[in-house]
C-alpha cells in the first residue's frame, strides 16, 4: 500500500503528469464540439471562445493543416477517437514493424549500458521502456486484428453498398498480408542473441513476444479464410444482381427474343424439368360401411346457405327429370324468368300476383306451368328463406264433389312486409 | 411412407419445397434414402424428386422425357419465359425501392407496407410499378399504386416466388424458387450466347 502511495506520489512529482491530466481534461471540458468536429471533419470555430481555442491548438488536439483549411482534429486525436469507439470508417491500422525492432534495439543497449555502469535507477528505467515497447507492438497487432474481427463480423456493415465491401474487404485483405509481413521481419534467433543471458530480457522478448505472435498469426490466419468466404458470398451476391439487371435490360432491348426449344432436344437440361401438378382429388364413398358415420358427421357439418338460392338450376332439376320432353333450354329459360319474378318480389317488397306478372312481361309460359314452377320454387327454398316468402294460393273447388281444388293465381310476398304493415 | 403422405401430395401438386416455405420437410429431403423411397413410390407416375443446383429448393421433374412430358415442359418454359421479363423487373424494383445492392434471394423479407412507401416517394419507381402492373402476367387495372403493389406480389406468390407466413399481414418472404429462376437466366444466358457478360464496362455504360 505504501508502495502505492509511493509510486503515486513520484508520477505525480514529473512533470508529464499535471500536463497530460490538463489536455485530458481540455479533451472532456470539450467533448461535444470536438466529436462533431470529428464526424463532420472539422470544427466549428464559432463553437469555442478564442481562448479555448488557444488553449486546443496549443494542446496539440485542435490543428489547421493548410492556412485555407478550417481547424479540424488532430490524426492522432481521430485515432484516439476511431480506436475508442470502433469506428472502423477511420481506424487506421499500423502494420509497421521496423521502426518497433529499432527501437527495442536501442533500449536493450542503453540498458545493458546502463548496467554495466552499475546505474540501477537507470536501468529500470529503461526497462520499463522497454516493457512498453513490446507491449505497444504486440497491443498494436492485437487492435489490428481486433479491427479486422470487427469489420468482418459485422459484414463490413459501415459501408452500404455491395461495391464498397468488395473494396472494404480487399483493403482488409491488404491489411492482412502487410502484418503477416511484419511477423516475418521478427527474427527471434537475433532477439535470442539480444537478450544473451538476461532471463527477464529473455523472458520479455523470447518467450512472451513468441507466444503472442503465435497466437496472433492464428487469428489472422483465421480472419483470412474468413475473409475469402466473405468476398466469395459478396462477389456471388453482386454477379447475381448483374445477371438480373443485364438480362432484363437485354429482354427489354430484345422484345422478339427466342429461347431454343429444350424441351425437343435429344438431352434435356434439367433446369427447366419440372413435372406439371397433379391434383389427386377423392369423392364421396358410401361402398364401405365403416365409414358411413364419418360420412354423415360431414354431412351434418356442411353450413346452410343463407342467402336465397335464387340460382334455381339445381332446384328443378327434379322437375327437369319428370317431364322429359320439354327442352333443356326452354327449361332453363323457364326458371330463370321465375327467378327474375322472386327478384322483382324482392325489390318491390309488395306481394305480386303470378298471373299479373306474367302478363306485364309478356312472357310466353302457359300460365299453370308457371304457376307450377313458382310453387316448385318456392318449396323448394331452404328452410330459413323459406320465412322471408309469404306465398298466397287463390284456389277454387273444381267440383262440388271432390276436395279437387284448382290454383288459379298464386300472390307472392315479403314476410317482413307484411310484419311491418301488422306493426305499422 | 405413411407420414410423407402430406409432403408427397404437396410435392404431386406442383410445389416446391424450400427452407422458407417448408423448413422441416425440407430438411427431409436432404436424405437421401428417403428421397430414393419417394422416387421408388413416385416411378409409376414418371415423376423423381430433383432439386435446384444449389439445392435450395426441392420439386418434382419426369424421369422418362416422353412426348406428353416434353410437351408439359415445352408449355411451362415458354409460359415461364414469357413472365421473365416482368419477373426480373419486379426483383429489381423491389431490391431498388428497398436500397439492397444484391439481387433478391431466398429468405429476404419483404414488408408490404415499407416497400409501398418507399415506391409512393419515388416518382420513378412508381411509374415502373404501374407499367409493371399492367403487364399481362399481373393484369392490373387499377390506377392507384397500393393496388398495383397487392395484385403484383398476389400474383407472384401465386406462382410460388413468395410465401407469405400469415394470411393477414402484407409480409412477404421471398422462397427457394426464385433461385430455380436465376439458375434458369443463367442457363438461357450461357445457352443462347446472350451478349451480357462479355463486355463489361460497355453494359454499365447503359445504365
Amino acid at each position: 500500500m505504501s508502495a502505492l502511495v509511493e509510486a503515486k506520489s513520484s508520477a505525480q512529482s514529473n512533470p508529464l503528469y499535471a500536463l497530460g491530466k490538463e489536455r485530458l481534461e481540455l479533451i472532456g471540458k470539450h467533448a461535444d464540439a470536438l466529436m462533431q468536429g470529428y464526424l463532420q471533419g472539422h470544427v466549428d470555430e464559432s463553437s469555442f471562445s478564442q481562448q479555448a481555442l488557444d488553449k486546443l491548438i496549443n494542446g496539440r488536439i485542435l490543428w489547421r493543416p493548410d492556412e485555407q483549411q478550417p481547424l479540424s482534429l488532430r490524426p492522432n486525436v481521430n485515432e484516439l477517437i476511431a480506436g475508442l469507439t470502433q469506428d472502423e470508417r477511420k481506424r487506421q491500422i499500423n502494420s509497421d514493424v521496423g521502426e518497433h525492432l529499432d527501437l527495442i534495439h536501442t533500449r536493450v543497449q542503453s540498458l545493458h549500458g546502463a548496467r554495466q555502469k552499475g546505474d540501477y535507477a537507470a536501468s529500470e528505467h529503461h526497462m520499463q521502456l522497454l516493457t512498453e515497447r513490446v507491449h505497444d507492438m504486440t497491443g498494436q497487432f492485437g487492435d489490428a486484428i481486433e479491427s479486422l474481427w470487427h469489420r468482418l463480423n459485422t459484414e463490413f456493415g459501415f459501408v452500404s453498398s455491395l461495391d464498397d465491401k468488395i473494396l472494404e474487404i480487399e483493403l482488409a485483405q491488404r491489411q492482412l498480408r502487410r502484418i503477416l509481413d511484419g511477423f516475418k521481419i521478427i527474427n527471434f534467433d537475433d532477439l535470442i542473441q539480444l537478450a544473451g543471458s538476461d532471463g527477464a530480457l529473455r523472458k520479455l522478448l523470447v518467450s512472451q513476444l513468441q507466444a503472442r505472435i503465435s497466437e496472433h498469426s492464428g487469428s489472422l490466419f483465421e480472419v483470412q479464410k474468413r475473409l475469402v468466404l466473405l468476398m466469395a458470398r459478396f462477389r456471388h451476391q453482386q454477379e447475381r444482381a448483374l445477371l438480373v439487371n443485364r438480362m432484363s435490360a437485354f429482354l427489354r432491348q430484345h422484345p422478339n427474343f427466342k429461347v431454343g426449344d429444350y424441351a425437343n432436344r435429344s438431352q434435356v437440361p434439367s433446369v427447366i424439368n419440372q413435372a406439371h401438378g397433379i391434383i389427386a382429388l377423392g369423392f364421396i364413398a358410401i361402398d364401405r360401411a365403416q365409414d358411413s358415420y364419418a360420412l354423415a358427421e360431414l354431412a351434418r357439418a356442411i353450413p346452410r346457405d343463407l342467402v336465397p338460392a335464387l340460382h334455381s338450376e339445381k332446384q328443378t332439376q327434379g322437375f327437369a327429370t319428370s317431364i322429359q320432353d320439354l327442352v333443356a333450354t326452354e327449361q332453363k329459360q323457364l326458371a330463370k324468368d321465375v327467378e327474375d319474378y322472386f327478384l322483382h318480389v324482392i325489390e318491390s317488397s309488395a306481394a305480386i300476383s303470378g298471373v299479373e306478372y306474367l302478363a306485364e312481361q309478356q312472357l310466353p309460359w302457359e300460365p299453370e306451368m308457371w304457376l307450377f314452377q313458382i310453387v316448385a320454387e318456392y318449396e323448394g327454398l331452404p328452410q330459413q328463406n323459406k320465412q322471408s316468402f309469404m306465398l298466397k294460393k287463390d284456389s277454387d273447388r273444381h267440383s262440388p264433389f271432390n276436395h279437387l281444388h284448382i290454383i288459379e293465381d298464386v300472390t307472392l310476398g315479403m314476410r317482413f312486409f307484411d310484419e311491418f304493415q301488422a306493426t305499422g | 411412407m405413411i407420414e410423407n403422405g402430406p409432403l408427397l401430395e404437396r410435392l404431386l401438386e406442383g410445389e416446391f419445397i424450400c427452407a422458407v416455405t417448408d423448413e422441416h420437410s425440407f430438411h427431409k429431403l436432404q436424405n437421401a434414402q428417403l428421397v430414393e423411397d419417394l422416387n421408388h413410390f413416385l416411378r409409376p407416375l414418371n415423376r423423381r424428386v430433383a432439386k435446384s443446383e444449389d439445392g435450395a429448393v426441392y420439386f418434382l421433374a419426369y424421369c422418362d422425357l416422353n412426348q406428353q412430358a416434353r410437351q408439359q415442359l415445352s408449355h411451362q418454359f415458354n409460359a415461364t419465359v414469357q413472365s421473365l421479363l416482368p419477373m426480373l423487373e419486379w426483383m429489381q424494383l423491389v431490391q431498388e425501392a428497398m436500397g439492397k445492392d444484391g439481387a433478391l434471394s431466398a429468405g429476404d423479407t419483404i414488408k408490404l407496407q415499407d416497400f409501398e412507401s418507399k415506391v409512393v416517394d419515388n416518382q420513378s419507381l412508381s411509374q415502373r410499378l404501374a407499367q409493371l402492373s399492367s403487364d399481362k402476367l399481373f393484369k392490373s387495372t387499377s390506377d392507384k399504386s397500393d393496388m398495383q403493389i397487392k395484385q403484383v406480389f398476389k400474383r407472384i406468390k401465386e406462382l410460388g416466388y413468395l410465401y407469405q407466413p400469415h394470411k393477414d399481414r402484407l409480409f412477404y418472404i421471398v422462397t427457394g424458387k426464385v433461385e430455380q429462376l436465376i439458375e434458369l437466366v443463367r442457363f438461357i444466358k450461357d445457352e443462347e450466347n446472350v451478349p451480357i457478360s462479355d463486355d463489361i464496362s460497355e453494359q454499365e455504360a447503359m445504365f
